[in-house]
């Protein structure tokens, strides 16, 4: 049988410091960023108008923009979406979205006029129009704040009672970790927060919360088995028990999620990014925040059952000075 | 459970997909030659979005932008009734026109060819006003301001980068003459596409418009109209208006001379009366008016009327049919009552009795805004799909690839329950008649690589059994069993979010959020009961206890 990564013995949690300032680095790094430039919201979300224009010559991109901002829509965003006949027109600055208000066509009406009387008649072909009143986008991100809020609640109370506390506590703060590298990896590479980039980062919290169920469901297990080792071992053994089934798992949940990013067009491409990045992340704060997190409430709040005391009484070697227990003082 | 039972199980829940997803004759609307007809057709039962299959979605709410409407709620309800009496007529295949909210229609009109028209049809409110046109020389008053927005307009256009790449040349000679701004005018002159603003200079607004017979009346060029309207557009003309008065444009041209004329009145904000009260409107031809629209108001719209227009003699009441001032507006020659008429101009017959009859039967309650629009090319749906279908087929290849290449004999037990797992999930989704999205597509392509999730754990546990030294037997019972609790956890919390998805997405989310809960559902079915039959068939055909399994 062809076997990876199979009766593997890594320490992965001795490195949790090192991991815990990488990630920490790139949350800050892409918040940092957002602090500087607001993020690239969708017209779902600002309000505003998207048209996506099929032309039957490549046209110039410079003269598309001059004749809209002549027209009296400035700041319009165009953007080659495929081919170089593929053209996106966004208009959401506060000016067009206010101009909206007496209808949702208004911009997009003025948009085909403008480009025809530049271009002519039958220049190009309008494949897709949305207008978005600024009503619409508020309920909307209202709407994903309160998805978010109200799946870790939920996930909180079904891992208290199928787990514990302590448990549940680390897998929600190990996906609230996801949501804040989700967003950094989405500023950095500058993609466009839409209902379905929502969609997928809410995929990616269930994606990561799987992972992260897996290895404590993995760590439960061990525990009953009453083995005298500390919960620092516990851990490290779980991951490594679980080790080829990660491995496995992942390679075909990218494999799906490259087949969309390479095949699956335009429209989807977002998604796939966001799905891209999420199994990394998912992966990585299975091991490095939700186990050092468990151990950290364990610490804190030491159960008054089982074999094991906290921790941090009973670090076996002298490696495990680094383990969070101890270095969380 | 025997081996018998899970197999007619696991046949049964085939049959029953396979006829879920067997193409069947349904009656729809279809589009025949351009007319819409009933007719039977054969299609896959799987419903597409709007996104997969072009159409429209609009979303209408109530405009307030003349006058509160106090009950929302219910003058949408009402609304809710026009509209889809409209569509109805208007004959699209599988409309939807639902209230969403409190104050809002959602209307989704799938495989619509002609938008504007469609628009229309909704948004045609049939809205009918009757206000007084404006006596008070409001328009002349505001000329100076309105001129002085317009200049100020031109030089922040002229003024923006990337204008001055084609100056042509004779503009720019004349506007030396003309424009006292001397260069930051000429380069905006370079085309006829531009004029519009171009012309923009000194007097622009008051030059395009002259004093009509009546009080309030304005004649605008033909050929000026455009230009006017866009102005109108503009924010900041839009800001420097009379207030209290609105400006529309009248339904139909006169010709003076040789020149064709459209009159533009400026008339009080506040109508005297409006449609809502209309009972009955009847179309009629009088010798000396031409077509006409007659119409009778109920008894409160009667009196309201009567006290409203004897307040009013000696002056002009406009009758505006959404936005549009129906022929010459009347002078009030004493209070008018019950009836009144409305004359069509130069249109014929049938254009009065259409009036007539969005009037009578469909006229909104209140008017109503687009607020949100959603348009998408029947080419643009294909092409999803197409793409869609192409990413889903090399996912199920590569996935294929890992499961056999990893587990061999056991891989291909996993991948015979992939494929129940697709069969499955579609029927489901169209047993529970979910639209199919993109996003929806998307989620049904990742769950493929995330399905044999299940089967990996399940695997990984029977390997582990059998390193203990377990029989195979003993191995793969104690490898399911351990699993399950991974299983239903990782999948129940994953359906819980879906859940919350499904509850608070909209549209597209919604839409992936379905797909999802039908693949955590089917996902869980093919790995712990069909992948486990497919053992169980295995172990019975191996008599021999010492067998090894290829996993």
């Amino acid at each position: 049988m062809l076997r990876i990564l199979h009766d593997t013995n890594y320490d992965f949690i001795r490195w949790w410091k090192v991991m815990a300032g990488i990630t920490l680095a790139f949350i800050l790094l892409g918040l940092g960023s957002l602090a500087v430039k607001p993020p690239n919201y969708s017209i779902e979300f600002t309000g505003g108008t998207l048209m996506q224009l099929n032309f039957v010559q490549p046209p110039d991109v410079g003269e598309i923009r001059a004749t809209l901002d002549q027209a009296g829509i400035p700041g319009a965003e165009i953007q080659q979406f495929g081919t170089n006949r593929d053209f996106t027109v966004r208009a959401q600055n506060p000016a067009t979205v206010a101009a909206q208000a007496g209808g949702a066509t208004t911009i997009a009406d003025r948009i085909g006029a403008v480009l025809k009387q530049k271009f002519g008649e039958n220049s190009f072909r309008v494949i897709r129009t949305e207008g978005v009143g600024p009503r619409v986008g508020n309920e909307l991100r209202r709407g994903a704040i309160i998805a978010i809020l109200l799946s870790f609640l939920i996930t909180l109370i079904y891992l208290s009672i199928r787990f514990e506390w302590r448990f549940a506590a680390a897998a929600v703060i190990a996906t609230s970790h996801d949501v804040f590298t989700t967003i950094a990896f989405l500023k950095l590479m500058h993609l466009e927060i839409s209902l379905t980039v929502v969609a997928g980062l809410l995929t990616v919290l269930g994606y990561s919360l799987n992972d992260t169920i897996i290895i404590f469901d993995r760590v439960r297990e061990n525990l009953r088995k009453g083995r005298k080792e500390t919960l620092y071992e516990t851990l490290n053994r779980s991951i490594n028990e679980t080790l080829p089934r990660s491995i496995l798992t992942h390679a075909t949940a990218f494999a799906a999620t490259l087949a969309l990013l390479i095949f699956a067009g335009e429209v989807i491409r977002p998604f796939a990014w966001v799905m891209a990045f999420g199994i990394v992340t998912g992966t990585f704060s299975s091991i490095y925040v939700a186990a050092p997190v468990l151990l950290w409430i364990e610490r804190k709040w030491p159960r008054q059952t089982g074999a094991r005391q906290s921790s941090s009484t009973a670090t076996p070697t002298s490696r495990t000075r680094r383990s969070p227990a101890t270095a969380a003082r | 459970m025997s081996l018998k039972y899970r197999l007619l199980c696991i046949v049964a829940l085939c049959v029953a997909s396979i006829w879920a997803l067997f193409p069947r004759t349904v009656v729809e609307r279809v589009k025949r030659n351009g007319e819409f007809v009933y007719d039977t057709v054969r299609r896959v039962p799987l419903k597409r979005g709007l996104d997969l299959q072009g159409g429209m979605h609009l979303a209408l709410e109530v405009d307030d932008s003349k006058g509160v409407v106090a009950d929302k709620s219910k003058a949408i309800d009402n609304a809710l009734k026009v509209v889809r009496n409209r569509i109805d007529e208007f004959g699209v295949s599988e409309p939807v026109v639902q209230k969403a909210g409190n104050d809002r229609i959602i209307v989704e009109l799938p495989g619509i060819d002609d938008p504007r028209r469609a628009q229309d049809v909704v948004q045609k409110s049939a809205f009918l006003e009757f206000q007084i046109t404006d006596k008070t020389q409001a328009l002349e008053k505001s000329l100076p301001r309105l001129d002085a927005v317009l200049k100020d307009k031109k030089v922040a256009v002229a003024a923006a980068p990337g204008e001055a790449k084609k100056p042509d040349t004779t503009a720019g000679l004349q506007s030396l003459f003309t424009a006292d701004t001397s260069k930051k005018a000429d380069s905006t002159k370079k085309d006829s596409a531009n004029a519009v603003l171009a012309t923009g200079g000194p007097g622009a607004f008051s030059k395009l418009i002259q004093q009509g017979r009546l009080p309030g009346e304005y004649y605008v060029a033909q050929t000026d109209v455009p230009t006017l309207t866009q102005y109108l557009g503009m924010p900041e003309v839009m800001a420097a208006l009379p207030p209290g008065k609105v400006l529309r444009w009248s339904s139909d041209t006169t010709s003076l001379g040789n020149r064709t004329y459209r009159a533009i009145y400026v008339l009080d904000a506040k109508p005297i009366i409006t449609g809502e009260y209309l009972t009955d409107a009847k179309p009629n031809t009088s010798p000396t008016e031409g077509n006409l629209v007659q119409f009778t108001m109920n008894n409160e719209g009667a009196r309201r009327f009567r006290t409203e227009t004897s307040r009013h003699i000696q002056d002009f009441m406009a009758i505006v049919l959404d936005q549009r001032v129906m022929g010459q507006p009347p002078v009030i020659q004493s209070a008018i009552g019950a009836n009144g008429q409305i004359t069509m101009g130069g249109k014929d017959l049938q254009a009065a009795q259409d009036l007539a009859l969005v009037l009578r039967a469909g006229s909104l309650p209140v008017p109503l805004k687009v607020v949100d629009v959603v348009q998408i090319g029947a080419s643009l749906g294909q092409d999803s799909i197409h793409k869609a279908t192409t990413a889903g087929v090399i996912a199920v290849a590569l996935v294929i690839i890992i499961m056999l290449g990893y587990y061999r004999f056991s891989g291909a037990l996993a991948v015979a329950g992939l494929a129940l797992y697709i069969l499955y999930t579609l029927a489901a989704l169209a047993g529970f008649n979910a639209v199919l999205t993109l996003p929806g597509l998307a989620g049904f392509v990742l769950s493929i690589g995330i399905a044999v999730d299940a089967n990996v754990l399940i695997f990984e546990r029977i390997r582990e059994e059998l390193n203990h030294g377990k029989t195979v037997r003993t191995a793969i019972d104690e490898g399911f069993r351990h699993a399950m609790s991974a299983i239903v956890d990782s999948n129940v919390s994953t359906a819980l979010t879906a859940a919350v998805l499904y509850q608070y997405g909209t549209g597209p989310v919604r839409g992936f959020a379905v797909t999802l809960l039908a693949g955590i559902a089917a996902s869980m079915i093919t790995s712990i009961f069909v992948v486990r039959t497919f053992y169980m068939i295995w172990l019975s055909r191996t008599r021999d206890t010492q067998a090894t399994l290829s996993i």
